[in-house]
């Protein structure tokens, strides 16, 4: 099993295209960012996470509350 | 700093300043941050209204250290669903608790990261109190860039510690316990996407019902909501973000979560954005997001006294629904070369529909407990 996920791990960093840092331009755009405004992707998430039985897979903070 | 060295700077950070907004390995955050935002949630049918007051503040200290502190106060007012009842006809309706709930709750956390050459590590904590819920938490993670600085590992962990307090009931202290794992990667793929792929652990031990919600048993009456006491949760989230460079500079961001927990409720959350600048720093970001689970398998909207075991509940969010949900927002940069460096405002407007037909697979609970959402935010963020 160890064997098939490194395989496939470095299959799947081979398979990306090497990226110069000059390179990184388009990246580094504030549209690109994956997460551009914590504050907002926290309050968002805070409200899914009180009205929906499904949580996780985004960072933030552990704490609880008693949302309802 | 001209804003092509300040692009140039954030592009040499790639990926790392990624992963949970925390510091790039090797580099710690050069600006200090103030942000401040207002957000308004509000519920149809003359529900549950939430105004949310943020304000968030990071600091450099040295070159390798970065501190941060985050104040949250909630008010919270109207009405919630306690339980369904059956009426006369047979039909089931949901009765709310009149609009007479007001709370406040007032939350604080702070962490701190440490920037090696290419890993970076974390350490926080938190409280979070209400008048009858009082919940702390601690955190650590770490995140590594290798792979010539194209892909980032990130690990964290938390524990949170909650205790509630019913109103009414002041000689009861329900207590439980929550532990989060969440590893990641992301990875540039090319010049123009990159994806990330997160994978979320949870166990919840304790006291995990709802002491304001009941179930109604008919031909007995009603009885307390009673839920098993501990829960295992599992998430993986896989987000993927193309630039078009065509179309001004736009980009698309695609993220899809599935989500399995041992009380049997499967979720799917599929949301797409499309941040698109037009002049002068602005950008406009419509976008789109769909939401469905299947109900947990001790839930009824109502029970009969055959069937009720010990463990039984009809909350609204344990049922099966689906929610689509769509937004507008709009960012404006202003980049400026005195003592602040930069300011950003944002506001966005979202309107979400939850309603059981929009469950996948189909549902025949009826339309009792849908209802539709509204969510509003601006902030202001500085950098100096």
């Amino acid at each position: 099993m160890k064997k098939i996920i490194l395989t496939a791990l470095v299959l799947f960093l081979t398979a990306c295209s090497p990226v110069k840092p000059w390179e990184r331009g388009n990246l580094a755009l504030p549209q690109m960012a994956l997460e551009g405004d914590a504050q907002e992707a926290n309050f968002r998430q805070h409200t899914f996470f009180s009205k929906e039985s499904s949580s996780g897979g985004y960072g933030g903070h552990g704490g609880g509350c008693g949302c309802n | 700093m001209s804003l092509i060295e300040r692009l140039s700077l954030a592009a040499l950070a790639l990926p790392g300043l990624l992963v949970g907004g925390e510091a790039q390995a090797g580099r710690a955050e050069e600006l200090y941050h103030a942000d401040f935002q207002y957000a308004h949630y509000e519920e149809s049918k003359g529900r549950m209204k939430v105004d949310v007051f943020e304000l968030s503040a990071v600091a450099p200290i040295g070159d390798k250290i970065t501190a941060s502190v985050d104040l949250v106060r909630d008010t919270i007012s109207g009405a919630s669903p306690i339980l369904n009842i059956k009426n006369s006809d047979g039909k089931v309706e949901q009765y709310l608790s009149g609009a007479s709930i007001f709370e406040q709750r007032d939350a604080l956390a702070v962490g701190l990261s440490y920037a090696f050459d290419d890993v970076n590590v974390s350490f926080g904590g938190g409280v979070s109190g209400e008048h009858d819920y009082l919940s702390r938490h601690l955190n650590t993670g770490a995140s590594w860039t290798f792979n010539k600085k194209l892909t980032t590992l990130s690990f964290t962990a938390s524990v949170a510690f909650d205790e509630i307090t019913p109103t009414g009931q002041s000689d009861v202290k329900n207590s439980k316990t929550s532990q989060k794992y969440l590893m990641g990667i992301t990875q540039v793929i090319n010049k123009n996407s990159l994806l990330q792929s997160n994978m979320t652990f949870a166990y919840h031990k304790g006291y995990l019902s709802d002491p304001y919600k009941a179930v109604y048993v008919e031909g007995v009456g009603l009885e307390d909501d009673s839920r098993p006491r501990h829960k295992f949760q599992w998430a993986w989230l896989t987000r993927y973000v193309h630039y078009f460079k065509t179309l001004n500079k736009a980009a698309l961001h695609a993220d899809y979560r599935l989500y399995v927990d041992d009380w049997g409720i499967n979720g799917h959350t599929l949301e797409l954005s499309w941040h698109q600048p037009i002049a002068d720093d602005w950008l406009i970001i419509p976008r789109f997001r769909y939401y469905t689970q299947n109900e947990a398998n001790f839930y009824q909207a109502t029970f009969d006294a055959m069937d009720i075991g010990d463990i039984h509940s009809s909350d609204y969010r344990l049922t099966g629904f689906g929610t689509l949900g769509v937004g507008l927002k709009l960012t404006k940069s202003f980049h400026m070369a005195g003592y602040i460096k930069e300011v950003k405002l944002q506001m966005a407007a979202d309107y979400n529909d939850r309603k059981a037909s929009y469950q996948i697979g189909g549902n025949d609970e009826g339309s009792f407990d849908d209802f539709s959402f509204y969510m509003i935010t601006a902030s202001i963020n500085m950098r100096f």
